[in-house]
């Protein structure tokens, strides 16, 4: 796909701010819970209150999930890394400065490989640094209500370059990228609950002459709105270019209720928040066990995992696509495969009927009672020809329901199948019996009509019959 | 010092100044900004910028809940109703502010 242009005239630009919630079982400077949705002010203290007097400490694992992160990005990693006061007045930050990092971030100038149709795309990374998140008010009539379990949880900022160029390949880096965070078991990626968020910088210019007049562009709480909100953004900048306007830095919010964006109030000023070194917390220098810890947790990342699904089991682009979305599921179908399934067979279960009963029961496939053992097991008693493919359906159904091994309920539902001909043979006698007009119609030419004859034997059998006997006795007895 | 550069400052610390008050605090601030000039004439060439006084490094904790005051054990945190006793205006265990928006 070649870069679009905008009314056939301007090039886009797209930069990215992304903020990832940490997972992590404590804030960024306090042992208070970091947790979404509990009772307002439940989890908060004195630090994350922003008091005077107290003594914010980093959270080692969010330290370390930022150099993995980091990492991961392919950035420079800081050999001495410090958090700086970021100033400003704003009620959901009581202490009026959140603790962040400018000069020295975890990591700098890195960059990220996705695929846009058929293209690898690499977008530049400019930095990745820790902060902590501001605190929740909701606005009702005269007043503002104030929530602060969020204040102090651990946020992981990434910004791109302004390299990205429509709003479609926004939207495709912003889902590559959630898969990447969800790899790194960093953070869960889910927009709606804000866990993770994205503002975007838009501008657009004629072909060659560089940036734009940029517009900060926010309230985009899903990788589809923000598409949207850029194609919208674009249009609208372009509209007022052709007009012979001209535009105005500025922040504008996605309407999401009507489509378009809209311009915030624009400060009088522009920011100045006056940055200096956190002097409460001394800088982290990463020492060499801590550094290998974060190479310990790298993993293979969705674009290498998938391009290897493709190669190493001859999956095609869209099959690798739905396996790799989720790193459990690639790993639970290699495991899979790795006790002897063929790749064909276990996709088109898992997107087909095992997808369906997933979707029914709402759960995840590697939290269901289909074991990736179970799975295997199932797949080899089809393929021995113990099971037909019909009644393996219904046994995938009962280990959904009933957790319990696929060989377990054959057995005990007297599943297997029938595959002793002098048996099968009898059952037809008796079908042939039963229909001898349906008989001679078949004797007289009548094909079609041997499918009764078929469903009514599978139907005396409970479908256990092996349908490849029932095909070649019935046809030697027909003829 | 420049009067607009003062009543910038102030703005940013939320200040406002009175007519009088940016005359006389504007020579004081000049003052002030002189005494700091002294400063930008080491040579300080080459040296790393020193961000915190202390040499220590690397004060971390663990990813571990504190064990705090608490009574409602659904959380490790200060217990609510402490904590709100400081809010100047409480309701529904919400802080309350004039609306921001």
């Amino acid at each position: 796909m070649g870069d679009v242009l905008v009314n056939d005239k301007y090039e886009t630009f797209v930069g990215l701010e992304i903020h990832i919630h940490l997972l992590t079982e404590s804030k960024m400077f306090c042992g208070c819970k970091a947790n979404y949705g509990d009772e307002p002010n439940t989890n908060v203290c004195p630090v994350c209150l922003g008091y005077p007097g107290v003594l914010p400490t980093v959270n080692e694992r969010a330290m370390e999930m930022g150099y993995v992160v980091a990492r991961a990005l392919n950035c420079r990693l800081s050999r001495k890394t410090y958090f700086e006061r970021k100033n400003y007045f704003y009620p959901d930050m009581p202490k009026n400065y959140q603790i962040s990092q400018f000069q020295e971030p975890v990591g700098v100038e890195g960059y990220m490989d996705f695929e846009f149709g058929d293209e690898i795309k690499r977008i530049r990374i400019h930095d990745v640094h820790l902060e902590e998140d501001a605190g929740k008010m909701i606005h009702a009539g005269d007043m503002s209500l104030q929530d602060f379990n969020r204040a102090g949880y651990p946020l992981l900022e990434i910004v791109t370059e302004p390299d990205l160029k429509s709003g479609e390949e926004t939207e495709a880096f912003l889902r590559a990228f959630r898969r990447t965070v969800r790899y790194l078991g960093v953070c869960d990626g889910n927009m709606d609950e804000g866990s993770m968020k994205c503002d975007a910088n838009i501008s657009i210019n004629l072909p060659g002459a560089g940036l734009g007049t940029k517009v900060e562009l926010k309230n985009m709480n899903s990788p589809r709105f923000v598409r949207r909100g850029l194609q919208y953004e674009a249009q609208r900048q372009a509209s007022v270019l052709d007009e012979g306007g001209k535009l105005i830095q500025e922040t504008r919010l996605w309407n999401e209720n009507r489509d378009i964006t809209e311009s915030m109030r624009t400060k009088e000023m522009a920011n100045d928040y006056r940055y200096f070194p956190e002097p409460d917390m001394p800088p982290f220098c990463p020492d060499d066990a801590f550094m290998a810890a974060v190479e310990e947790a790298q993993v293979e990342l969705p674009l290498t995992r998938k391009h290897k699904l493709m190669r190493k089991y001859s999956l095609s682009s869209e099959q690798a696509e739905f396996i790799h979305d989720e790193k459990g599921n690639a790993d639970y179908f290699e495991r899979v495969l790795a006790l002897g399934a063929e790749a064909q067979s276990v996709y088109t279960w898992l997107s087909s009927d095992v997808q369906k009963e997933l979707n029914l029961l709402n759960m995840t496939l590697t939290r269901s009672p289909l074991s990736a053992e179970r799975f295997a097991e199932l797949l080899r008693l089809m393929e021995e020809g113990q099971i037909s493919g019909k009644i393996a359906k219904q046994v995938l159904i009962d280990v959904f329901e009933e957790n319990e091994d696929p060989s377990r309920i054959v057995e005990k539902k007297g599943l297997s199948q029938i595959s002793d001909p002098a048996a099968i043979a009898r059952i037809i006698d008796k079908v042939l019996g039963e229909n001898e007009q349906v008989v001679q119609a078949v004797r007289e030419g009548e094909q079609k009509q041997k499918g009764f004859l078929v469903g009514q034997i599978m139907k005396e059998t409970g479908g256990r019959a092996a349908p490849a006997l029932v095909q070649k006795i019935l046809s030697e007895k027909l003829s | 010092m420049k009067k607009e550069e003062l009543l910038t400052t102030a703005s940013l610390a939320l200040l406002e100044l009175e007519e009088g008050e940016v005359e006389r605090l504007g020579e004081e601030v000049a003052r002030m900004l002189d005494y700091f000039e002294m400063m930008t004439k080491l040579d300080v060439d080459g040296l790393e910028p020193t961000t915190h006084a202390f040499q220590k490094t690397n004060r971390l904790r663990a990813d571990v809940l504190n064990n705090n005051n608490n009574n409602n054990n659904t959380n490790n945190s200060f217990n609510r109703p402490l904590i709100m006793e400081n809010g100047n205006d409480v309701e529904d265990d919400f802080f309350v502010i004039p609306n921001v928006l």
